[in-house]
């Protein structure tokens, strides 16, 4: 209980501490981000049809979770 | 214990999140003077424009709803020119070619501006791209948007049209 | 002084509390495609595996290849609402591996056939069953080719089995809703095969923290599956399934094997940025299964060895089986993945880095390493090479094949030693015999028994099935095993958001690329490729160069026409584009027809199979045909387009009443499902011309040209060592032959009323295809009228008559020849039909530009050509963007 607690505390600082970290980059400074080559995946009709195959040939777990984050973070 | 320590720590997770505060409305608008003049000619002081109602918006080239903003900040700059309202565009984006190139696809009619040191975006509290703000007669921030949504137009315009009817007020 | 206004509450603050309402548990996501861009897409992929190494002998099956489309479109409803819509279909073929064996029983057996050069082998025939002989290490033994004397041989081999065409078809959707800082996404679909059916559903969600540097994302997927896999008729009787005798189901000689699935899968992720040039994104997922997890298809081969066989210094003989596969029914996965993306200044490019681990239950572990370059090269190009390096570890249960020591079957016997006996016709009804000294048969009192009224064999007993793994699989998907795959993506962005894609995949799966060593042997290794086409158009880039020309809304009258119609609509404005995609379904079913009247099966089967009798006809037909249209104007007077054709047949057979019996050299459909084909079919290319213009009223002619890319040499499997011989000529895939197809189209619109009349035509320029036949020409003429109810919704009347010749020629290869469906005579005819349409259209706001049509055609009267299955009508559904 005691262990779970600090690793609890350990967790939440770290976090913490990672949001602070990388908090450096302004809203206008996202113009590399919001380029289409940076996106997190940046052809997905094909990602999609390499997913499907890998998932058929493959036993291990595919983990496909997509969108958020990077990109031009405009409104 | 437990979980009173989680509840602060979500806090301030939560709290860390809300530290970007966007510019407080109804305080005095930033006294911005746009320097660059590589879209303008002369520099850009905010104080030039007292007396006048200001649409100053924040974009950048590689945002897509600030590109829907344009023709919307054109129609607002056509219809309400003449009544007193002044609409900025200030660009963001690090490099001018840019900027340049999407003006030939997005032309602008309004009055645009570079923010070369981002100082104004900084005193404005930009939070995300596009950020615009609505400056009273007296020079008091009154109303500020981000993003840009097609929804966001009538509410718009009738807040430009609210502010065009305050009178002017000689201190 | 001025009015000072209570200020509007933050939209971002308001986000923010609702997101957080929605998060508390932090909600899990499967992949869904971005849904910030409205786009409309289709992709088309062709997978093709290489052919496996039967090591001593060379298989003539083909190798297993997949052809696939997939087709969907996103919308934004309202500014903040998100509606996108996806539909796949798989068709696939050829030869994959049903269980491994030792080389030594020699499963995969020579086909044999007479050739001038004497006799050759022309394939392989699988085995499941046999004799092998073992050392008393139970070392399988194979004899040596001169001197025949037996020596070790541990090498395997997969046996391979082929399957005829199946397809499988998917639909989803993904519905979003998008504050400031947060997104909410359900999303839902099907998944329909003959033999596996799925339903899925889920709930993901994506929070944005600090000014959008910080991401959380989480999602909760579920799916549930019935599995109905009809056991291959022809492996069947070799096949132990005592494991799964409660789930097994008897239909019409089939067996058909049942089975239920859940899938739980949830995952959190967070996504970061490093700095304006960098971010990291991080996953972890869990997911749970539960239910029949193993696959019906597989089986392992099983060696029993007599106990006693080792008493004498010899070889032993094993027994060789094939066990249904049995895996676990429940299997916990647990897998992280980071993703690293980075930008590179000196070339503008990206540099993609991928790590991902997982692990389960099962016992297996994979690595995956993977990273790409996506490099602009300007003038809208890009060019992306990736590599991939994948690792996994066998799962506890995998075995290529066991080894028993005890009798597969074998006697029973009494306390006393006596050999019991039953009766065939009852075996389980307690009575059992037994033999005297004499062979006579008695009763368990040693009373004689009258031996003639019985029909009395041994009582046997099978294997105890506690003595084997309680969990086996010989699934080389499995084994331990590493993959190398590399590939290359080249994009181009052309203006008004048209993107085309097209990629290239090579994959290598070998034993000894694992890891760390200790992989399969190379029995198990093979390489596929897989390319793919795709195109998109960004709506909103679309509607942007839309509302600049505003022309759509003066043609908006014309296009209120019958969706039925090819080469019908013209785009009258110069560089303008129309990209549309259409769905046509249509049902047989019932009776057969001769000329226009209904026939009895006995008729059919003596007059329509030339001078054979007929066996069998169908009971019912579907086919659904896609066709994407991709339309664009040049100049005002001439339009050219392009027209790829997607087609999925599927038909169920039944025997016709008085037909004679069995041919001894054909193998008959026989048991339940029918059979299926499917994939690219037609590709038609054409140019429309205007000829004239009056007020309102426009003439313009079409000329067509059709490309035989469809398949028209389909054949069904081969079973056992009767070759399937070529599928029917109706459901081959394409014509097989360069077509012309010339049309004349008339239009006239008059205020809230449109009309027109088209002759067009099917002229077929050669005198015959690869497989030796020829569809017949045809010609159709129609006419329609169709009215503006409102400004969004217009409805459509038009009447339709053609005529087909019959097929001529005849294939060049052998065909089952099993009912009026294989005779060139029997097909072609005179059709008049009605088309019922109702079209709906945005005149404005976000979805303008959009249309959605569909049309019903309904059979009035037919004239067949020989004797064919009833019309029931068809349905046709399309969709048009047109900017």
């Amino acid at each position: 209980m005691v262990n779970r607690n600090i690793i609890m505390r350990i967790l939440m600082l770290a976090l913490f501490m990672l949001l602070n970290a990388c908090s450096t980059v302004s809203p206008w400074e996202k113009g590399y981000l919001a380029k289409p080559q940076m996106a997190l995946n940046p052809y997905p009709l094909q990602s999609n049809v390499q997913a499907h195959i890998y998932g058929s040939r493959e036993a291990g777990a595919h983990i496909n979770v997509g969108g958020g984050g990077g990109g031009c973070g405009c409104y | 214990m437990m979980l009173k320590q989680q509840i602060i720590a979500i806090t301030l997770l939560i709290s860390h999140t809300l530290v970007v505060n966007a510019q407080a409305l109804n305080s005095s608008s930033p006294s911005c003077i746009l320097t660059s003049t590589q879209l303008q000619k002369f520099p850009v002081d905010l104080k030039q424009f007292s007396g006048q109602v200001i649409y100053i918006d924040f974009w950048a080239s590689w945002c897509p709803p600030c590109a829907k903003s344009f023709p919307f900040l054109n129609q607002m700059h056509h219809r309400f020119q003449t009544q007193g309202l002044t609409v900025i565009g200030v660009n963001l984006d690090e490099s001018f070619s840019d900027a340049k190139n999407f003006l030939e696809h997005y032309p602008a009619d309004f009055m645009l501006a570079t923010d070369d040191s981002k100082q104004c975006a900084k005193d404005f509290a930009v939070a995300a791209m596009p950020s615009s703000y609505l400056i009273d007669r007296q020079g008091m921030v009154r109303y500020a948007h981000v993003g840009f949504r097609a929804i966001d137009k009538p509410s718009l315009q009738a807040e430009i049209e609210s502010l065009l009817a305050e009178p002017i007020v000689v201190n | 002084m001025a009015a000072t206004k209570k200020p509007k509450i933050n939209n971002a603050l308001q986000a923010l509390t609702s997101a957080a309402l929605i998060l508390p548990g932090l909600v899990p996501t499967t992949t869904l495609a971005d849904t910030e861009e409205p786009q409309s897409y289709f992709q088309y992929s062709h997978y093709e595996e290489d052919k496996r190494d039967l090591i001593n002998i060379s298989s003539d099956r083909a190798p297993l290849s997949v052809d696939t489309f997939q087709l969907g479109s996103g919308f934004n409803i309202s500014d903040r609402i998100h509606f996108g819509f996806n539909v796949v279909q798989d068709t696939w073929s050829g030869a994959t591996p049903v269980s491994t064996a030792p080389l030594a029983i020699n499963s995969n057996t020579p086909i044999l056939k007479n050739s001038d050069n004497g006799v050759v082998i022309v394939g392989a025939s699988p085995l499941l069953v046999g004799q092998v002989l073992l050392d008393q290490s139970l070392m399988p033994l194979t004899l040596s080719e001169g001197t025949q004397t037996p020596v070790k041989d541990n090498r395997l081999v997969h046996i391979l089995s082929s399957a005829s065409p199946e397809t499988r078809q998917q639909a989803d959707f993904n519905l979003a809703y998008q504050w400031n800082e947060a997104e909410l996404i359900l999303n839902g679909g099907l998944s329909l095969e003959n033999d596996y059916k799925s339903h899925f559903g889920g709930i993901s969600g994506r929070w944005d923290l600090n000014q959008k540097a910080t991401s959380l994302k989480t999602s909760l997927n579920y799916t549930h599956s019935n599995i109905a896999a009809i056991i291959d008729h022809d492996a069947a009787p070799y096949l132990t399934k005592t494991a799964y005798k409660s789930q097994i189901e008897l239909r019409e000689g089939s067996e058909i094997l049942h089975g239920t699935r859940q899938d739980w899968a949830a995952s959190w992720g967070i996504n970061q940025l490093i700095n304006k040039k960098a971010f990291v994104e991080a996953n972890l997922s869990y997911t749970h299964s539960s239910g029949y997890l193993s696959n019906p298809y597989k089986a392992t081969t099983v060696i029993f060895v007599d106990p006693n066989a080792f008493d004498n210094n010899q070889t032993i003989n094993g027994n060789v089986q094939a066990l249904l596969e049995q895996r676990p029914n429940s299997r916990n996965q647990w897998a992280i993945s980071a993703n690293y993306v980075q930008y590179i200044d000196m070339s503008d490019a990206a540099l993609h880095v991928n790590y991902q681990f997982s692990h389960d239950d099962w016992g297996l572990e994979s690595h995956t390493f993977a990273a790409k370059w996506v490099q602009p090269l300007g003038q809208g190009w890009s060019i992306s090479p990736r590599i991939r390096y994948y690792s996994q570890g066998s799962a506890s249960f995998y075995q290529p094949y066991l080894v028993s020591v005890q009798n597969f079957r074998q006697s029973q016997v009494d306390a006393t030693g006596r050999e019991i006996w039953v009766d065939v016709s009852n075996p389980n009804n307690g009575v059992e015999y037994f033999r005297d000294d004499f062979f006579n048969l008695v009763d368990n009192a040693g009373n004689l028994v009258d031996e003639s009224t019985l029909n009395v064999r041994n009582k046997t007993e099978t294997f105890d099935a506690t003595k084997l793994p309680k969990y086996f699989s010989s699934d080389h998907r499995l084994s331990g095993y590493g993959v190398l795959s590399g590939g290359i993506t080249l994009d181009k962005q052309f203006t008004k958001g048209i993107s085309l894609q097209a990629g290239f995949e090579y994959y290598s799966h070998a034993g000894n690329l694992k890891l760390g060593g200790g992989g399969e042997s190379s029995f198990a290794d093979f390489d596929y490729y897989v390319a793919n086409a795709a195109l998109s158009v960004d709506l909103d880039a679309a509607a942007q160069t839309l509302s600049s020309h505003q022309h759509h809304n003066k043609q908006g009258k014309h296009h209120a026409m019958p969706t039925g119609l090819r080469f019908a609509h013209m785009l009258t404005q110069a560089d303008s584009w129309m990209f549309g995609y259409s769905f046509m379904h249509s049902q047989r079913q019932g009776l057969m027809k001769q000329g226009s009247k209904s026939v009895s099966d006995e008729a059919v089967v003596q007059q329509d199979c030339g001078t054979d009798l007929c066996r069998f006809t169908q009971s019912d037909m579907t086919m659904g045909m896609h066709m994407l249209n991709i339309m664009y104007a040049p100049t005002d007077w001439l339009n050219i387009m392009l027209m790829p054709q997607f087609v999925s047949m599927s038909m169920n057979l039944r025997e016709l009443e008085g037909r004679p019996a069995a041919r001894a050299d054909v193998h008959e459909h026989s048991g339940v499902g029918g059979h299926t084909t499917g994939g690219v079919g037609d590709t038609v290319v054409a140019a429309l011309l205007q000829l004239w213009q009056g007020s309102g009223q426009q003439v313009h002619a079409g000329l067509g040209l059709s490309a035989p890319t469809g398949a028209v040499d389909l054949e069904f499997r081969r079973i056992a060592r009767a070759d399937g011989g070529l599928v029917h000529f109706g459901m081959q895939l394409g014509s097989g032959t360069w077509d012309f197809l010339p049309s004349l189209t008339y239009t006239g619109v008059h205020n809230d009323y449109s009309w027109g009349a088209q002759v067009n035509a099917t002229v077929r320029m050669q005198a015959q295809n690869k497989s030796g036949y020829r569809l017949g020409n045809r010609v159709e003429t129609t006419a329609w009228l169709s009215y503006q109810m409102l400004s969004w919704l217009s409805t459509s009347v038009r009447g339709i008559y053609s005529a087909e010749e019959a097929i001529s020629g005849d294939f060049n290869a052998f065909n089952g020849r099993i009912g009026p469906i294989d005779y060139p005579n029997n097909y072609g005819g005179q059709f008049w039909d009605i088309g019922l349409g109702l079209s709906t259209q945005m005149p404005h706001g976000e979805l303008a530009g959009n249309r959605l049509s569909f049309e019903w055609l309904q059979p009035l009267h037919t004239d067949f050509n020989g004797a064919q299955l009833q019309r029931d009508g068809a349905l046709v559904v399309s969709w048009r963007y047109m900017f």
